[in-house]
């Protein structure tokens, strides 16, 4: 079998609370090949923002193993860390908050080049910038502009151009999208596809919109307070969900379009519950119609149930 | 047919910037919402939407904004002239707003059942305590949030239930018209579904108007009777859900805006964009407002303001296209 890119084995992080420990993810297995994108959808509170930093190392796990390209790097040094950052980016969720309003849109997108010390000479330099910016669709006059006199879209498009500056082969890409209008996540959308096309890359897509989601993965994992309750190629998750939560996620989703309005709705009542000294068991079993008094007995197994499609529930 | 609750007719509502700059931000909007009827307004941001809902309530920013021509009738009474003693009186009895945000919309320091107590006081002066408190019980219930919960603050409660806090405030003197501003943008899909199912149920008791503000076509799907789609200030095409979701005359604008949401049911390689930005609101373009970006600009679309078309029935749209009542 083809060796998988990013690769984790029983992936935690719990953060210390004056109540307990929070479990923000716990015990996740997940791998991505070369090439694919897996998208990570689950409400607020869920732990998918949490996975994503871990996995880059940007938080540190509490136990667990990333393994890039096989190799695991949570015992890797700061030094050799320093240089498998280069090969993993992120693009964070807000363009207002995560770029320096005190930059102006060339040194954003020069910084990582000048950290990791990639380019020999300014000439270098500016060209690659240039290049960058024409990558995503900047406008060359707006390399000397600040932050705060670009609109959304455009300042995602520097996020976007910073993480690509050292050429990286995995990106987590934290809702990239969810800031944006409509018409401008559809641009933006577009240009992470294509750019995943041009360069090989990798995408973990973390996002809460299943539409988005279901467009760009070509493989999705549905988290629910630190766990992951299903994981299938996409195609198979909208045809057949297996766990309620997935089942309610996607009745949930108002879709755009009136032959789907006459259906009965299946809400699900009631509201995410503490991720602080979780039961054992289910996570969802509170909300869960079809919950028995099986779901709280023992932790459950994560089930193979067709190729590829994993579901943890007792059901299957 | 219904009877006109609301009317708006040539609206224009500027703000000035402190550079001296003027902000168009509502230009010539005509619109009228029936009694018990949703009528979505779709738009980006920055299209105008809540400034529009600020109009009605007359909560526009005193120094820098006004409104510069046109009225509003709220049941036959001239919102745009009232006094601000007027306004007191109509502001929650007789509409009342949800606004987005349920973190910022609660005061942090009062309890729920305070501020809901307030509401129900405030229009109610002949109310004693017991009513007050019974009416809070009542509301609470009706929300489905506890009520003995009535004591607790707003950071003990989740987005979801916070919000439905709000629902209950706005609704405590049962207004004939409600305006919600993106009232579940800022909460997760399945709470979203339950707010949304709230407020479709609570509107049918009460008969209540809602004027929904999203940019969420499948929320407006949903949960609408009616669907303005707003640009740029000015209404670009209205008509009842079934025009819009279903009709086959659209503006170019719609149809960008269905074009750029990821369809669930037919996979597609690449969305469709709109290309190009919204306008700048102090500098807005000749002619139709849409041009820059529009994929079928005519000569025509550059230098003449259009008309309204009826295309049929409810069904209008503000676009060269359609002059002559060419339908294709």
């Amino acid at each position: 079998m083809e060796q998988p890119l990013i690769e984790t084995k029983d992936l935690r992080k719990y953060f210390k609370t004056p109540k307990g420990n929070l479990h923000a993810v716990d015990g996740i297995n997940l791998s991505i090949k070369k090439g694919n994108t897996l998208g990570v959808v689950g409400e607020s509170g869920c732990g998918k923002s949490t996975l994503g930093r871990t996995i880059l190392r940007l938080i540190e796990p509490t136990s667990g193993e990333v393994l890039y390209n096989g190799d695991n790097i949570i015992g890797y040094d700061k030094r050799k860390m320093n240089q498998m950052r280069k090969k993993m980016q992120i693009i964070f969720q807000d363009p207002y908050a995560s770029l320096n309003p005190r930059m102006t849109v060339s040194q954003i997108i020069a910084e990582p080049m000048i950290v990791c010390k990639t380019v020999s000479s300014r000439r270098e330099l500016n060209e690659r910038v240039y290049e960058l910016m024409d990558k995503v669709g900047l406008a060359d006059r707006l390399a000397n502009s600040y932050p705060h006199e670009l609109d959304g879209g455009r300042r995602q498009r520097i996020g976007i151009a910073r993480a690509l500056a050292l050429n990286p082969e995995f990106i987590v890409c934290d809702e990239p999208v969810s800031a944006l209008d409509v018409s401008i996540q559809a641009q933006s959308l577009n240009m992470l596809m294509d750019l995943q096309e041009s360069m090989d890359l990798t995408y973990m897509f973390i996002t809460h919109d299943l539409s988005v989601v279901k467009h760009i993965s070509d493989q999705i994992m549905v988290m629910y307070l630190g766990v992951c309750v299903e994981m299938s190629p996409t195609d198979d998750l909208f045809k057949s969900p297996l766990h309620t939560y997935t089942q309610a996620l996607l009745d949930a989703i108002p879709v755009p379009s009136l032959k789907f309005c006459t259906k009965t709705q299946n809400i699900i009542k009631g509201e995410i519950t503490s991720p602080i000294n979780p039961q054992s068991g289910c996570r969802f079993v509170t909300r869960c119609p079809k919950a028995s008094a099986a779901c709280t007995r023992e932790n459950l197994e994560i089930k193979e149930v067709s190729q590829g499609h994993f579901v943890a529930c007792v059901l299957y | 047919m219904a009877d006109k609750l609301l009317e708006i007719n040539d609206l224009e509502v500027i703000y000035t910037t402190e550079e001296g700059g003027i902000v168009n931000a509502v230009n010539g909007l005509d619109l009228t919402v029936n009694e018990g009827e949703t009528l979505g307004l779709v738009g980006e941001t920055g299209a105008g939407k809540t400034t529009v809902a600020l109009s009605i309530m007359k909560l526009l920013p005193e120094r820098v904004s006004r409104i510069t021509k046109g009225q509003i009738f709220l049941g036959g009474i001239d919102v745009t002239n009232a006094t601000e003693a007027d306004m007191r009186v109509m502001r929650g009895a007789a509409m009342s707003m949800i606004f987005q945000d349920p973190m910022t919309s609660l005061n942090p320091v009062q309890t729920i059942g305070n501020q809901i107590a307030e509401m129900v006081e405030l229009h109610n002066r002949d109310y004693n305590k017991k009513q007050i408190s019974d009416r809070v019980d009542e509301l609470l219930k009706l929300v489905g949030l506890p009520a003995d919960r009535k004591g607790e603050y707003p950071h003990q409660f989740s987005g979801g239930m916070r919000q439905r806090v709000v629902i209950a405030i706005s609704l405590a003197c049962e207004p004939k018209l409600l305006l919600a501003d993106e009232p579940t943008t800022a909460l997760d899909v399945t709470i979203q579904a339950q707010v949304l199912d709230l407020m479709n149920k609570l509107k049918e008791q009460f008969n209540t108007a809602m004027i929904l503000i999203t940019h969420d076509l499948g929320v407006v799907a949903q949960t609408c009777d009616r669907v303005a789609i707003m640009y740029a200030g000015e209404i670009v095409e209205i008509g009842t859900v079934a025009d819009i979701f279903e009709g086959r005359s659209h503006h170019p604008y719609t149809e960008g805006l269905f074009g750029s949401i990821p369809n669930l049911e037919k996979p597609t390689r690449r969305l469709q964009v709109i290309e190009g930005l919204m306008p700048d609101p102090t500098n807005l373009p000749e002619g139709c407002k849409f041009h820059p970006r529009c994929p079928e600009c005519m000569e025509i679309c550059k230098a003449v303001y259009p008309e309204v078309t009826i295309i049929e029935g409810e069904h209008r749209v503000k676009c060269h296209l359609f002059y002559n009542g060419d339908h294709s």
